[in-house]
């Protein structure tokens, strides 16, 4: 049943139609459903108009007029985040950035390119071809995602294993902040002096303005790439495998980890050769000058060798390289395969812990009678275990919900921390307070203010605030009422 | 407040329609997202409203309206999708109750009618030509440039050895394909018969349209007319998802069997196209692969025709997943809006592979598409056509050819 | 045994207060208030897992200390500073090290700080794993501070391995030529009629890249040019005797330097951030962030 529209909606929606015009406003019942979610399994929000403007000047627009009639604004790209960061509460004015998909400028000798926050992070890199550069934040939904969505939460992705995660590929950014004006954080080349408030900005989760335009730095592409498959008896071996990897004193472009039961799910949609029988998959990738890269590939074989090894695959070509990768990349949606709804984690621990802490996970998810598939970042050490269930079933919620608490603390006991790339949003929060005291709150807290100070910037999230999403009771504590 | 009649006239499978993880993978591959950007023209979004409805959260309104027929039903996204969403059945059980709650528009209607009567189509078109020829016909955007006055020159076999299906309106306005399709598979060895008139259309443009009940009518008669076990091969990708679909349409074990015997041409040519000649490296001609949406995402037989046009021309890929052109049979004629924006974009992504291969010729295996983008100046060969002309003089292929920068009429 | 307990009672929470390093940058972005008491880091490293790439690090820990234990298991940190430079001191200041395409920036290696705020309370920024996301980046703000939001006790770096090979060339090929020919180095400087390029890598990689650039006259040499203390933002034109860090943008020079005029929405923000971090101005006053050239 359709909820009803807060007093006053007519009168907004009227005077964003005036300053950004009628075909950028969507205010029926259809966007406002649609728009109340994004990727993550949240249900519950409640969206208010819904915004496209195509320029900063009518993001500016959006935020001035949703202030002027005391809504919040969210900020959203294509909605494909995972943990409710772009789930809005409260009936604000959402503000998709999807329009704003030009590539302005790019300079390859500078290597800097300037785009806008609705292009997709893909398209870029594809835009590039034949420069010999790329855009190196490449995570799992980078064929979707946009690149304002990757800075507000900080993305990562395989290869940030050795090139970082979003933020070291951000060089400025425009925004535009809750009092509707408009500012450059950062610099092209170089630290701008000051506060680094570029680097504040990147993963903000769209609490601290709206990203509008953004010089990114492109990545030269590695003269030399080799993508190796390995399979092991279980996980726990892949993951010592890692260990050993990272300890022999080298930083592989990307080091990712399958079990047995999503390289069967992926299998059926790529048809990539995974080994089926395997109890995990680890996927190598070297890149780099021709020497250094044959010697990884030595150290690689052999560290696997000592950790039980079955077959080590070396990708021949391209084609066979994008197909292992296609199969990893299309994992979490591969999943649905196997039940209808997963509850994902995204917890980071210590990487020399990480089959310990794999153990542990796959012990909670059985102490709950729950399926759990591991696919991860494990060269840096973020888990993503997969929670598997059917929403249906009665009792299903709680003992999903159970188990990831206890996945949770799992991480944080062994040294870890809550999201290593998906950020915290409305899905985290209530464990924000595992990992950070009032003191490490407050300082947060003030950093956010900074920005925002009127606090209309996507509210609600990052902060365990105890205060419900729209007329769903108790979001924060109570969850199980938005799990769908 | 959704009218509960109409709710209960869309009863799709909710175990389909939960099989989506709402994980926006397919967003990039949605022809009206991509050019949108709104959730309301997409994939995901369709899916949630069409479970929206089902459930009464939303309203059968001119938005919800509107999400649907917005769909060109190029099934890019299914392809693309990790969880198999059936989207395909999704939209089209949608499509047919929206065709039970709203009337197409009449000359919509009409149109189709005029598919399921070949000889009419064939008398109208001439005459439709002529008009063109004296310029007392406007021009209308769906219809070839230069309207053919004649049918196929070539003489008709009994019988052969495969069946080439010609369906409707591809036998009167694109003959020449037809026929270049014939020389080809002949070249061979194989015999080809014709479908002809007798069999007529293939039914998949009122599918498409919702029109269920008729499309069903018009796979049975082709099955029956269409009788004994050769190979049937097709040169139209819409036509050639329809005939493989039967089998699902229809059901009964005889219409899988039909279906089983359908191939996409250049399918067929993959298997038996050895026998052709070949071009040397040096004389190939640069030619841009434009997929049809049904021959990629609903056939997976693109691969076939860049081993088959690889016999004589460097394939030249436009590296945008397939994605649609915005042709969608009738959706040109619906949404004139979206599928112009559509069709722009492809042709200045073409007209920019151009610029950078220097290749001049483009190819695609629909003749929707075809026409589609004739109307924004890009002319479209079949593939078959490369291949036939590089029978009669292997060096000329392709010469003579407007290609991308060519502004003249359709046809030869 | 340091305690964050202990530098929190030495800050305490009231009267003006600034902590101090190696004092080799002291007077940058001006001095500080002679009024204020000073306050020393702790000094010390607690860990280094070179499995895990990081290392625990008191602030007052100098530089070299650090790199000495970091070099054992053949590791080490992106901070880069003069003899005497601090922990501490070189990451509230915050500058890269000329080898920073290799090494990355000194705001990406802090991955966790404690802190005694303005309130004499202490915090905990960032998290202690390679990567995170877990809440607001507050280890960013505190890079290049001055020390001016909060006084850092402790802190996690990440680690880098140590190049096996590592090689300074000079030679007349200009910066775009060399940044085209080779694939990453660590380092190119410009000093106006040379560029200087390190290569960092495996043996064989480096001879090869090398040989690559011999072959356009650049030649081995012992190491970087020296560069004169004074600092510059790259604006088209190289003064005599200055030297220019590509990635940067920064020149190296001598004689005096202006501060860059910043945006007066982006010194709004600023402005907030102290406020709301240090209300009362207690911490290293006389001190701007905002104050520094380049």
């Amino acid at each position: 049943m359709a909820r009803e529209v807060p007093a006053g909606t007519a009168d907004l929606v009227a005077d964003l139609v005036a300053a950004i015009g009628a075909d950028r406003v969507a205010a029926g019942g259809g966007a406002r459903h649609l728009y109340a979610r994004d990727s993550s399994i949240i249900e519950g929000g409640h969206s208010g108009p819904v915004c496209f403007p195509g320029s900063t000047d009518q993001v500016a627009d959006c935020v001035r007029v949703a202030v002027a009639h005391g809504r919040d604004f969210v900020p959203r790209g294509a909605g494909t985040g995972l943990s409710g960061g772009a789930v809005p509460c409260n009936d604000p004015v959402v503000i998709a950035t999807t329009r704003m998909n030009q590539i302005h400028e790019v300079d390859v000798e500078r290597r800097i390119a300037w785009v806008g926050p609705g292009v997709v992070n893909l398209d870029l890199t594809r835009h590039l071809a034949g420069t010999g550069l790329h855009f190196a934040p490449d995570p799992s939904s980078q064929q979707a995602s946009t690149i304002g969505g990757n800075l507000a939460n900080n993305s990562g992705g395989p290869h940030c294993l050795a090139y970082g995660v979003t933020s070291a590929h951000v060089a400025a950014v425009e925004v535009v902040l809750s009092d509707a004006s408009t500012v450059v954080l950062g610099e092209e080349v170089g630290d701008a002096v000051g506060y680094d408030l570029r680097g504040a900005f990147v993963g903000g989760e769209g609490t601290l303005g709206v990203a509008t335009r953004i010089a990114v730095r492109l990545t030269p592409d590695p003269p030399v790439v080799m993508t190796l498959l390995l399979d092991f008896k279980s996980i726990v071996d892949a993951a010592e495998a890692v260990t050993g990897i990272i300890a022999a004193g080298i930083v592989p472009a990307a080091l990712e980890i399958m079990d047995q039961k999503v390289v069967h799910a992926v299998e059926k949609f790529v048809s990539a050769g995974y080994p089926l029988d395997a109890g995990a998959v680890l996927i190598v990738e070297l890149d780099g000058l021709p020497a250094g890269v044959a010697r990884e590939v030595e150290i690689v074989k052999r560290v696997g060798a000592d950790n039980g090894v079955g077959t080590v695959r070396v990708a021949a070509d391209n084609a066979e390289r994008e197909l292992i990768w296609k199969g990893r990349k299309n994992a979490f949606g591969a999943i649905a395969h196997i039940a209808p709804r997963y509850y994902l984690h995204d917890t980071v621990v210590p990487r020399t812990r990480l089959a310990e802490v794999i153990e542990q996970v796959n012990a909670a998810a059985e102490r709950h009678d729950l399926i759990v598939m591991n696919v991860f970042h494990a060269g840096d050490g973020n888990l993503h275990p997969l929670l598997m269930f059917d929403p249906r079933e009665p009792g299903t919620l709680e003992r999903v919900h159970a188990a990831g608490e206890e996945i949770v603390r799992i991480a944080i006991e062994a040294g870890g921390v809550l999201s290593g790339e998906h950020g915290i949003g409305l899905e985290k929060r209530r464990f924000m307070s595992l990992l950070f005291s009032p003191d490490d709150l407050a300082a947060q807290r003030a950093l956010r203010d900074a920005f925002d100070p009127l606090g209309r910037a996507n509210p609600l999230k990052v902060f365990p605030t105890g205060a419900s999403c729209g007329d769903v009771a108790g979001l924060t504590e109570v969850p199980e009422g938005v799990w769908v | 407040m959704s009218s509960p009649s109409y709710t209960e006239l869309l009863d799709l499978d909710s175990g389909s329609l939960t099989t989506c993880v709402a994980c926006g993978l397919c967003l990039p591959h949605c022809p009206t997202f991509r050019l949108t950007g709104d959730e309301r023209m997409s994939p995901r979004g369709r899916i949630a409203l069409m479970r929206a409805l089902q459930t009464g959260e939303v309203a059968c309104d001119d938005e919800w309206y509107s999400s649907m027929e917005t769909c060109i039903q190029c099934r890019g996204c299914e392809a693309a999708c990790p969880a198999g969403v059936p989207f395909g059945e999704l939209i089209s059980g949608t499509r047919t109750a929206i065709s039970r709650a709203r009337p197409l528009p009449l000359h919509l209607r009409l149109g189709l009618w005029g598919l399921t009567r070949p000889r009419l189509l064939l008398l109208g078109s001439r005459l439709l030509a002529v008009l063109q020829r004296i310029r007392l016909l406007p021009r209308v955007p769906f219809l070839p440039r230069k309207l053919p006055l004649s049918g196929s020159r070539l003489p008709r076999r009994p019988e052969g050895d495969v069946v080439l299906f010609t369906g409707c309106v591809m036998d009167v306005w694109q003959p020449e394909v037809h026929d270049a399709c014939e020389a080809v598979v002949e070249a061979t060895g194989s015999t080809v018969v014709r479908s002809g008139p007798g069999t007529g259309c293939c039914g998949a443009l009122h599918e498409h349209a919702g029109l269920h009940e008729s499309a069903r009518k018009m796979a049975e008669h082709v099955i029956a007319s269409l009788s004994g076990d050769q190979q049937i091969l097709v040169d139209s990708a819409g036509c050639g998802a329809a005939l493989k679909a039967y089998g699902h349409l229809l059901g009964p074990s005889e219409a899988v069997a039909f279906s089983d015997r359908v191939l996409d041409v250049h399918e067929w040519l993959a298997e038996h196209g050895d026998s052709l000649p070949q071009v040397g490296l040096a004389g190939r001609p640069g030619v841009i692969v434009h997929d049809p949406c049904h021959l990629r995402h609903v056939q997976g037989a693109h691969g076939a025709v860049r081993q088959v046009l690889g016999h004589c021309s460097e394939v030249v890929e436009l590296n945008d997943d397939g994605l649609c052109c915005g042709a969608g049979g009738s959706y040109s004629l619906l949404q004139p809006e979206l599928a112009g924006a559509a069709r722009d974009r492809k042709a200045a992504l073409i007209r920019e592979v151009s610029a950078l291969s220097g290749a001049e010729i483009v190819v695609s295996a629909n003749p929707g598409c075809s026409m589609h983008l004739a109307t924004a100046g890009v002319e479209v060969l079949h593939p078959v056509q490369v291949l036939a002309g590089m029978l009669t003089s292997p060096d000329a292929v392709g010469s003579g050819s407007e290609g991308v920068s060519g502004a003249t009429g359709h046809g030869r | 045994m340091n305690s964050m307990e202990d530098f929190r009672a030495e800050v305490g929470s009231s009267g003006p207060v600034c902590v101090k390093g190696g004092g080799t940058r002291w007077s940058l972005g001006g001095e500080a208030n002679t009024t204020a008491r000073v306050v020393h880091a702790p000094d010390g490293i607690d860990s280094h897992d070179p499995a895990e790439m990081t290392v625990a690090v008191w602030a007052g820990t100098t530089l070299m200390t650090l790199a000495e234990v970091l070099a054992e298991k053949r590791q080490e940190v992106v901070l880069d500073g003069p003899p005497g430079s601090t922990v501490g001191g070189s990451l509230s200041v915050g500058w890269n090290s000329i080898r920073r395409q290799r090494i990355g920036t000194a705001r990406d290696s802090l991955l966790q700080a404690e802190c005694v705020g303005a309130d004499g309370r202490i915090f905990k920024a960032g998290g202690p794993t390679v990567k995170n996301a877990s809440g607001y980046e507050l280890c960013r703000l505190l890079v290049g501070s001055l020390g001016t939001l909060a006084l850092t006790g402790r802190v996690i770096l990440r680690t880098r391995p140590l190049p096996e090979c590592s090689l300074w060339l000079r030679g007349a090929m200009s910066p775009v030529e060399v940044e085209r020919s080779c694939y990453r180095p660590s380092s190119i400087l410009w000093d106006g009629s040379n560029s200087h390029v390190c290569l960092e890598g495996y043996g064989a990689d480096v001879e090869s890249e090398a040989e690559g650039l011999a072959e356009h006259g650049m030649v081995e040499v012992a190491g970087p040019p020296d560069l004169p203390p004074d600092r510059d933002r790259w604006s088209g034109d190289l003064p005599q005797g200055a030297v220019l860090d590509v990635a940067t943008g920064v020149v190296h020079r001598h004689g005096s330097t202006v501060a860059p005029e910043v945006d007066p929405a982006v010194k709004a923000i600023a402005r907030r951030l102290k406020t709301n971090f240090d209300p009362q101005g207690r911490l290293n006053p006389g001190r701007d962030p905002y104050q520094i050239s380049a």
